[in-house]
C-alpha cells in the first residue's frame, strides 16, 4: 500500500472510567475517501474529536509522517486536518464568504501587524474555489440565518476545505438532507475525492457511505470490528450482527 | 499568638457578610444562571432599610423584632420587583445581556442608597448582642460567632432544602437543562423567582445583623462582591457548604493580613504599610480559582438560540462621520470653556468605549479593567513627567506600553475562563489596581491629584493651557481638543475597520464559537490576547489623554463605579458598533451630556451619582425595549427591511440544490 496521508494508530480515549475507544488503527490514503460506521454510541464522533484534538487521547495521529499528538486543534488544522461537525457551527455574524475567509487566510505575526497598521489584506483565492467546489458561489453574500440545512452543509463543508486540508473529517454531513440532497453531496465528495482531495467520512446514512467510500470501518463500542471493502464490509457476518442487522436485508435488495 | 487568634474572630464578621453574599451569588446562578453583581448591593440595601425603620427615619421608629421582620418582607417584595424588571424580561436575552443587567441593578441600588442617605456610612442599632466572651485569653464580642453561626447555620438549611426537596431538585434539573426543565412541566420563571426571594431574604437577614457589627456602607458594602465571587468560584457556583466557608475564610484571612500590615516585616511606603494588599490578594485567590476550577466550571445548560448582541455591517461610516465631527471641531472653538472641556473629555471618553467595543463586542468578553488602565496609564505619565522628566512623547509612549502590557498579563490570567465569566477576574484586577495603584500616596495622586506637565512638541505647548484660547479668550486652548479630535477619528477608523479585516473576522469567529472558531484553524487564545492588548493600549491612550486634558490626575476618576456605569452605557447603547462607543464617551461623566445636565436639569452636587442612577434606570429600561442594545437594535431593524426588500426581487438564496439533482 502506498504511504498513508493520515496514519492514527492505537487510538484510545477514556471519559472517566468508561472507554469510549479502544486502540482503534484507521488510515486514510492520498484521494481515498475512507468511512466510518457503527451504531448510536461507537465512538465514532469521539474518533474525529480525538483525531483533531478536541478530546484527550491515547495513541499517535500522524500526517504525512508528522506527528499531531502535542498540538492543539487550531494547530492540528493548520497541519492539515480539517473537520466539519454534525450540527454547523457557522460563525452567525459573518457572511458565507467571510465565514470561509476564516478559514483560508492564515495569519502570520507580520500580515496581523500591517492589518492593524490599516492594510486590507486581498482575499484568499481559496475563499472562491472552495466555493466553487461545492457549487455554492451564488450564497458568498448571505448570512448564516438565511440559509437552509442543507445550504449550511455545504458551507460547513467548504468552510473546512478552504483550510486546505490534507485530510477533512466529515460528521455527519448527511445528516439532516433529503435524499436527493445526500445524492447530489456524495457526487461533490467523490468529485473531490477525485480530484485528490483526502477524506475521512462518518455517516448514518448507509448507503450513502457505501455509495462514497473507497474503503469502510466498522466500530462497535469504541472496537474496529470490520475494515475492508465497502462491498466485503457489508457482507461480513460480524458487522451484519452487530450493526446493520434486520436493515442489512434491505441494503442488499437495494443494491442487487 | 493571641493576637491571631484576636484577630481571626474578628475577621468572621466581614467573612460572614462574604460568605452570604457568595450565597447569593450560588442561589442566582442556580435558579437564573447569572452571575448577579448585585449581590453585595442587596445586603447594603437591608442594612439601610433596617437602619430606616429602627432609626425613625421616613415612619415612626419600630421595635427590634417588627424592624427585622419588615425588613425581610421588604427585600422579599424587592426580590419580586427586580425579578419581574431586570431578569424575567431578559430570559431569552443573551448571558451577556443578563450580567449587564445585573450591573444595572447594582448602579441603581447604589446611587439610590447614596442620593436618600448620603454617601457616608451610617451606624445601625445593635440587633446582637453587644456582650463579650473570652476565648483563650482574648475578649471578643459575641456578635461575631453569633453572625458566623447564622450563615453556617443558613448555608447548611440551604444545602438540605436543595438536596432533599422537590423545590430543589426541580432548580437542579432546570439548571442543567433548561429544556428539559420546560418538558418536565416545571417553570423556570417561577423557580428564578422562587431563588431570587431566597437569596435576597438570606441576605437581607444577614444584612441587618451584620449592619450594626461592620457599619452600613453604601461605598464599600457592594465591593464585597469580589471576595465573595472568588468563594463563589471556589465552590464552582453550586456548593453553598463550600461557599460559606470559603467566605469565612477570606474573612479572617483579610482581618489576618490587616493584622500582618501593623507587623515590623511587613512593605512599608514612607513609614505606612503598603496599601491595597488585600485587593491584590483578593485578585490572585480569583486566578487562582479560575485555574483551579476554570475548565470545570459548569456551564449552564439552556435553551438554545441565546447569544451575543449581533454584528451589525458598518456601513458609509465617514457620511455618518463627518457632521459629527465638524460639529466637534467648530464647538472646540466656538463654546464657552466649560463646554468646549466637556467636548474633550467626551471625545477621550469615547477612545476608552471604543476598546469595550473590541474586547466586549467583537471577542465577546466582558473585561471591566480598562478604566483602571487608563488610570494607570494617566498616573504613569503624570509620574514619568514630575519624576523622571520623560515628557512626551516618551512618557506616553511609555505609559501605554505599561497599560498595555499589564492588560495583556490579565487576560492571559483569565485564559482559561470565557465570556460573562472573565467580568469576575477584570473586575478583581480593577479593584486592585485602583487600591495598590491609585490610592498608593507615592504611585497615586493622594487627596490632590497629580500633577500632569502639558505635552511640547519641538516648544510648542499642545496642551489644554497652550497659548492659543478659544474664541471667548479662555482656557481651555481649543488645539489639544483638536488633537484630541484626530486622534479619536484615527482610532474610531481603526476599530471599524477592524471588523471588516482578517483579524476581526477571526475575533467573530471566535466570539460565535470558539470550537468551531479552532476547528477551522483559527488560535483562539492568541486571538483573546491580541484583543486584550488592542483594548488595553485604546484604554492607555485614553488615559494619557485624560490626564492632559485636565492637567492632574485623580484617583476619583477611575473608580469601579464609574467603570461599571461606562461598561453599562456602551453596552445599553450598541456595544458592538463604533457608533455606540461615541454615544457613551459623550454620556460620560464630565462629557457634554452630563454638563448639560447638571447645569440646567440636575441638583449641582452628586451629578456623577445622578447620572448612575439615570443610566441604571436606563439600563433596565433599555433591555427590555433593545436587549441587544440601542442602536444595534436600529441596524438590525434596518438590515432586515432591506432583506425582505431583497426577497421581494429574486433572491441571492436560491435553493441550488435541489436544481442540481441529477434527471
Amino acid at each position: 500500500m502506498i504511504q498513508p496521508v493520515l496514519d492514527a494508530r492505537g487510538i484510545s480515549v477514556h471519559y472517566g472510567g468508561v472507554t469510549a475507544l479502544d486502540e482503534v488503527d484507521i488510515a486514510v490514503g492520498p484521494g481515498q475517501v475512507v468511512g466510518l460506521i457503527g451504531p448510536n454510541g461507537a465512538g465514532k464522533t469521539t474518533f474525529i474529536d480525538a483525531l483533531t484534538g478536541f478530546v484527550r487521547h491515547e495513541g499517535t495521529v500522524r500526517l504525512d509522517g508528522v506527528d499531531l499528538k502535542r498540538k492543539r486543534p487550531h494547530a492540528r488544522v493548520q497541519a492539515g486536518l480539517g473537520r466539519t461537525w454534525q450540527a454547523v457551527d457557522l460563525f452567525d455574524d459573518l457572511s458565507v464568504a467571510e465565514n470561509i475567509a476564516v478559514a483560508a487566510h492564515r495569519p502570520t505575526l507580520v500580515s496581523t501587524l500591517r492589518e492593524l497598521l490599516g492594510a486590507t489584506l486581498p482575499q484568499s483565492a481559496a475563499v472562491a474555489s472552495s466555493l466553487e467546489a461545492l457549487d455554492i458561489a451564488h450564497l458568498a453574500e448571505a448570512r448564516p440565518r438565511e440559509l437552509a440545512e442543507g445550504q449550511r452543509k455545504l458551507v460547513g463543508i467548504a468552510r473546512s476545505l478552504a483550510a486546505a486540508p490534507k485530510v477533512l473529517c466529515l460528521d455527519e454531513p448527511a445528516a439532516g438532507l433529503d435524499t436527493d440532497e445526500s445524492a447530489v453531496l456524495g457526487q461533490q465528495l467523490r468529485r473531490l475525492a477525485d480530484d485528490g482531495q483526502s477524506m475521512l467520512l462518518i455517516d448514518h446514512d448507509i448507503s450513502f457511505v457505501f455509495g462514497t467510500c473507497d474503503h469502510v470501518v466498522v466500530l462497535e463500542f469504541g472496537k474496529v470490528i470490520a475494515a475492508g471493502l465497502p462491498g466485503d464490509v457489508k457482507n461480513d457476518p460480524r458487522v451484519i450482527a452487530a450493526y446493520l442487522g434486520t436493515a442489512a436485508a434491505s441494503i442488499s435488495g437495494e443494491r442487487s | 499568638m493571641q493576637n491571631i487568634l484576636l484577630f481571626s474572630i474578628l475577621g468572621l464578621a466581614s467573612g460572614a457578610i462574604i460568605a452570604t453574599i457568595a450565597i447569593g451569588v450560588v442561589l442566582s446562578w442556580r435558579g437564573s444562571g447569572t452571575i448577579n453583581i448585585a449581590a453585595g448591593a442587596v445586603v447594603m440595601v437591608a442594612g439601610y432599610i433596617f437602619w430606616c425603620l429602627r432609626t425613625g427615619y421616613f415612619a415612626p421608629a419600630l421595635m427590634m423584632v417588627p424592624a427585622v421582620l419588615l425588613t425581610l418582607v421588604l427585600m422579599a417584595l424587592l426580590a419580586v420587583v427586580v425579578e419581574v424588571v431586570a431578569v424575567k424580561p431578559l430570559r431569552t436575552a443573551s448571558p451577556l445581556a443578563r450580567l449587564v443587567a445585573s450591573i444595572g441593578v447594582l448602579l441603581l441600588f447604589q446611587a439610590a442608597v447614596q442620593l436618600v442617605f448620603g454617601t457616608a456610612p451610617v451606624d445601625s442599632p445593635a440587633v446582637l448582642s453587644a456582650e463579650v466572651v473570652e476565648v483563650v485569653g482574648v475578649t471578643v464580642p459575641i456578635a461575631h460567632f453569633i453572625l458566623a453561626g447564622v450563615v453556617v447555620v443558613l448555608a447548611l438549611a440551604l444545602s438540605m432544602l436543595y438536596r432533599f426537596t422537590r423545590f430543589g431538585l426541580a432548580t437542579r434539573a432546570a439548571s442543567e437543562n433548561e429544556r428539559s426543565a420546560i418538558l418536565a412541566g416545571l417553570s423556570p420563571d417561577s423557580l428564578s423567582l422562587a431563588n431570587s426571594v431566597i437569596a435576597y431574604v438570606v441576605a437581607g437577614l444577614v444584612g441587618v445583623l451584620a449592619a450594626s457589627v461592620v457599619g452600613v456602607s453604601a461605598s464599600t458594602l457592594p465591593l464585597l462582591i469580589v471576595p465573595a465571587l472568588a468563594a463563589a468560584l471556589l465552590a464552582n457556583f453550586t456548593s453553598f457548604g463550600i461557599a460559606c466557608a470559603a467566605g469565612l475564610a477570606i474573612g479572617i484571612g483579610e482581618s489576618l493580613l490587616f493584622y500582618a500590615s501593623t507587623q515590623s516585616w511587613f512593605p512599608t511606603q514612607d513609614g505606612f504599610a503598603l496599601p491595597g494588599m488585600q485587593q491584590v490578594a483578593e485578585f490572585f485567590l480569583i486566578v487562582i480559582a479560575l485555574w483551579w476550577r476554570g475548565s470545570s466550571l459548569p456551564q449552564r445548560g439552556e435553551t438554545a438560540g441565546r447569544s451575543l448582541p449581533p454584528v451589525p455591517r458598518q456601513e458609509r461610516l465617514v457620511r455618518r462621520a463627518a457632521p459629527v465631527v465638524l460639529a466637534c471641531a467648530v464647538a472646540l472653538v466656538v463654546l464657552p470653556s466649560d463646554f468646549r472641556q466637556a467636548v474633550t473629555t467626551g471625545l477621550v471618553a469615547t477612545v476608552l468605549c471604543l476598546s469595550f467595543v473590541v474586547i466586549m463586542g467583537y471577542v465577546g468578553q466582558l473585561s471591566v479593567v480598562q478604566l483602571a488602565l487608563a488610570g494607570l496609564g494617566a498616573f504613569t505619565v503624570s509620574r514619568l513627567g514630575t519624576e523622571f522628566g520623560i515628557g512626551f512623547p516618551l512618557g506616553p509612549i511609555i505609559a501605554i506600553a505599561l497599560a498595555t502590557v499589564l492588560g495583556v498579563a490579565i487576560g492571559a490570567a483569565a485564559l482559561r475562563v470565557r465570556g460573562i465569566t472573565l467580568v469576575v477576574v477584570t473586575l478583581a484586577a480593577a479593584i486592585a489596581i485602583e487600591q495598590f495603584v491609585f490610592a498608593n500616596a507615592r504611585w497615586g495622586g493622594g487627596q490632590t491629584g497629580a500633577p500632569v506637565e502639558s505635552p511640547t512638541l519641538f516648544g510648542v505647548n499642545l496642551g489644554a493651557d497652550a497659548s492659543f484660547p478659544g474664541l471667548n479668550g479662555t482656557l481651555p486652548s481649543p488645539l489639544f481638543g483638536l488633537l484630541a479630535l484626530v486622534g479619536t477619528v484615527v482610532l474610531y477608523a481603526f476599530v471599524a475597520n477592524l471588523r471588516r479585516g482578517d483579524l476581526g473576522r477571526r475575533m467573530l469567529a471566535v466570539r460565535s464559537n470558539e470550537r468551531a472558531a479552532a476547528a477551522v484553524g483559527v488560535n483562539v487564545r492568541a486571538v483573546k490576547i491580541v484583543a486584550f492588548g488592542i483594548a488595553s493600549a485604546l484604554a492607555g491612550t485614553a488615559g494619557v489623554m485624560y490626564a492632559y486634558n485636565y492637567s492632574t490626575v485623580s484617583a476619583g476618576s477611575y473608580g469601579i463605579a464609574i467603570a461599571l456605569t461606562l461598561v453599562a452605557s456602551v453596552y445599553v447603547l450598541g456595544v458592538t458598533l463604533v457608533q455606540g462607543a461615541v454615544l457613551a464617551g459623550f454620556g460620560a461623566i464630565g462629557a457634554v451630556v452630563p454638563l448639560i445636565l447638571q447645569k440646567w436639569v440636575l441638583p449641582q452636587d452628586q451629578i456623577s451619582i445622578w447620572v448612575q442612577l439615570i443610566i441604571g434606570v436606563g439600563l433596565l429600561v433599555q433591555l427590555k425595549l433593545f436587549p441587544d442594545g440601542l442602536l444595534v437594535g436600529m441596524e438590525l431593524k434596518k438590515e432586515r427591511r432591506a432583506e425582505h426588500k431583497a426577497q421581494s426581487e429574486p433572491s441571492v438564496v436560491s435553493p441550488r440544490v435541489e436544481e442540481g439533482v441529477p434527471a
